[in-house]
């Protein structure tokens, strides 16, 4: 089953690669290679940068560290602020879910958190904790805070009064039936709501650095490359910011596999 | 309770009345009256929405009766507990944890070491005969199985009563007859006290020894039989004279 999966996943990402390829050839020379950039015209800009160009970018991304260096500060960022708000998002759902008084307090701040876009916190955040991480990693935790918040407290919500009542009339206190029925219960809607904080994490972390620019780090990198422009920088940055998320998907998704080895599903 | 004191009624029911509040209140049970004797096999026999899973909920404790009374050895029932062991009639076996930790799960609740459990499961295992799906899921298990095994999990504790709520009702022909047997011999070898609510004739007289039948909502006590059938029963039973003369009387009772 997984390899399957790996097989699939393999052939997909090179079918795209082939088609990108040969579409780069094909339209290398047919393209406008000059771009207006807001006051001037930029001459000689590949907007369909070929293999050769994109492996050439690669290497000297590599070579001179900038592309891991990058890629670690903003995975960092990422890693920091997904355990911060998962930790407090999931705390704050599973509670509001069992305590069904504490929801009706609660359900209001979710709503009006859930509607506001993330970004619009960054300028408050930047005044409140500065331009340094804080207030980077504080952003992705309200987001992944907000998102495992919901998914906890409806998962909570979904448990079967059936498995309630039974264990209840086995004898069970409030908070084995918590610990043993109701989390892992609640785990897949959980898990869900992770596996969406985890994407949008590195959507505001790269859209976070693109605002306040420092090197280095993978929203800077594009920032960078948008002003020259560089075109191959761009994909190549876009394209590593595309694995990293992969990869956390896959590490997250055979997790899931584990712990979900109970569920009866389809072959 | 001694062995050699009469019959106590263990489980009793005084004038039970029960409202569904609401736009429209439903009155799913009225003046109804009933008790269990210790070590008795109860049914209670009625058509399908006539408030026998009511009846049921008001003695496991997850509903309050509108009027009346419910008592168990003696106390007033106030809200579920493990001395009334209650099978739903929904499939509530826990899909996530082992047959074993099924079992062992109202041991957990009263706090019993793991060498403990395991010795009540491993027997209880035996008893149902599933010692080979120990560490198997339930979604392993076919649908009379895991009733089985949600029978055992309340007995596992050590209950005062047994509340089964037509614990075969999803069940075909065949399984179900198994699966009676099953209870039947599970029930010689522990003589637990049972409430068993069923809409089938044949099921409560083949398992009971005495059978309560409920008019149509709101459900009252219409008639009653003792059934005194030698035990253990078996094919023969079904289609002896004495067991269908009752099935004949019981029928007639509830049309």
């Amino acid at each position: 089953m997984m390899a399957i999966r790996i097989r699939r996943a393999a052939f997909a990402l090179l079918a795209v690669f082939l088609l990108y390829g040969a579409a780069a050839q094909l339209l290398r020379d047919r393209l406008p290679d000059r771009v207006w950039l807001g006051a001037h015209y930029v001459e000689n800009v590949k907007l369909l940068p070929t293999w050769r160009a994109l492996a050439e970018e690669g290497a000297y991304l590599i070579q001179s560290d900038l592309l891991l260096q990058s890629a670690a500060v903003s995975a960092r960022r990422v890693l920091l602020g997904l355990a911060l708000g998962s930790v407090v998002g999931l705390f704050f759902g599973l509670f509001s879910g069992w305590v069904a008084r504490f929801e009706y307090l609660a359900d209001p701040w979710v709503t009006l958190f859930r509607f506001t876009p993330a970004l619009a916190l960054l300028p408050l955040y930047v005044i409140w904790f500065g331009f340094g991480e804080t207030s980077k990693v504080l952003l992705i935790a309200t987001n992944v805070a907000v998102v495992t918040l919901l998914g906890a407290h409806q998962g909570v919500r979904s448990v079967p009064r059936v498995y309630l009542e039974a264990a209840a009339s086995l004898g069970a206190s409030r908070s084995l039936a918590f610990r043993r029925v109701v989390l892992p219960l609640a785990f897949p809607a959980i898990f869900a709501s992770l596996r969406i904080a985890v994407g949008l994490a590195w959507v505001t972390i790269v859209v976070a650095e693109l605002i306040d620019a420092r090197m280095p780090s993978l929203g800077y990198l594009l920032a960078l490359s948008g002003a020259y422009p560089r075109v191959p920088t761009m994909l190549i940055a876009l394209a590593t910011v595309g694995a990293l998320v992969l990869g956390c998907d896959a590490l997250a998704l055979a997790l899931h596999a584990r712990a979900t080895s109970w569920m009866r599903r389809a072959p | 309770m001694t062995a050699n004191a009469a019959p106590a009624p263990l489980l009793e029911g005084l004038e039970i009345g029960y409202v569904y509040p609401g736009q429209n209140p439903t009155r799913a049970l009225e003046g109804l009256s009933l008790e269990v004797k210790e070590g008795e096999f109860l049914a209670v026999l009625g058509p399908v929405g006539c408030g026998k899973t009511t009846l049921l909920r008001i003695f496991a404790g997850f509903l309050r009766p509108t009027s009346g009374a419910v008592r168990c050895a003696g106390a007033p029932i106030e809200g579920p507990g493990w001395q009334r062991g209650y099978v739903l009639q929904e499939e509530a076996i826990f899909p996530w944890m082992t047959v074993r930790e099924n079992l062992e799960f109202g041991l957990r609740a009263k706090g019993l070491e793991p060498a403990a459990r395991q010795a009540v499961s491993e027997e209880l295992l035996r008893l149902i005969g599933l010692s080979s799906f120990a560490d198997s899921y339930p979604k392993d298990l076919s649908a009379g199985m895991s009733k089985m095994v949600e029978v055992a999990r309340v007995l596992a504790t050590d209950p005062a009563i047994l509340l089964l709520d037509e614990p075969f009702g999803a069940l075909d022909a065949q399984t179900r007859a198994r699966m009676q047997d099953a209870l039947a011999d599970l029930w010689e070898k522990r003589r637990k006290t049972v409430l068993f609510v069923t809409h089938d004739a044949e099921e409560a007289l083949y398992l009971a020894d005495r059978i309560v039948v409920l008019s149509q909502r709101p459900g009252r006590v219409k008639a009653q039989f003792a059934v005194e059938l030698a035990r253990p029963r078996s094919l023969e039973t079904r289609f002896s004279p004495a067991f269908l003369d009752l099935k004949r009387k019981i029928w007639e009772a509830t049309a």
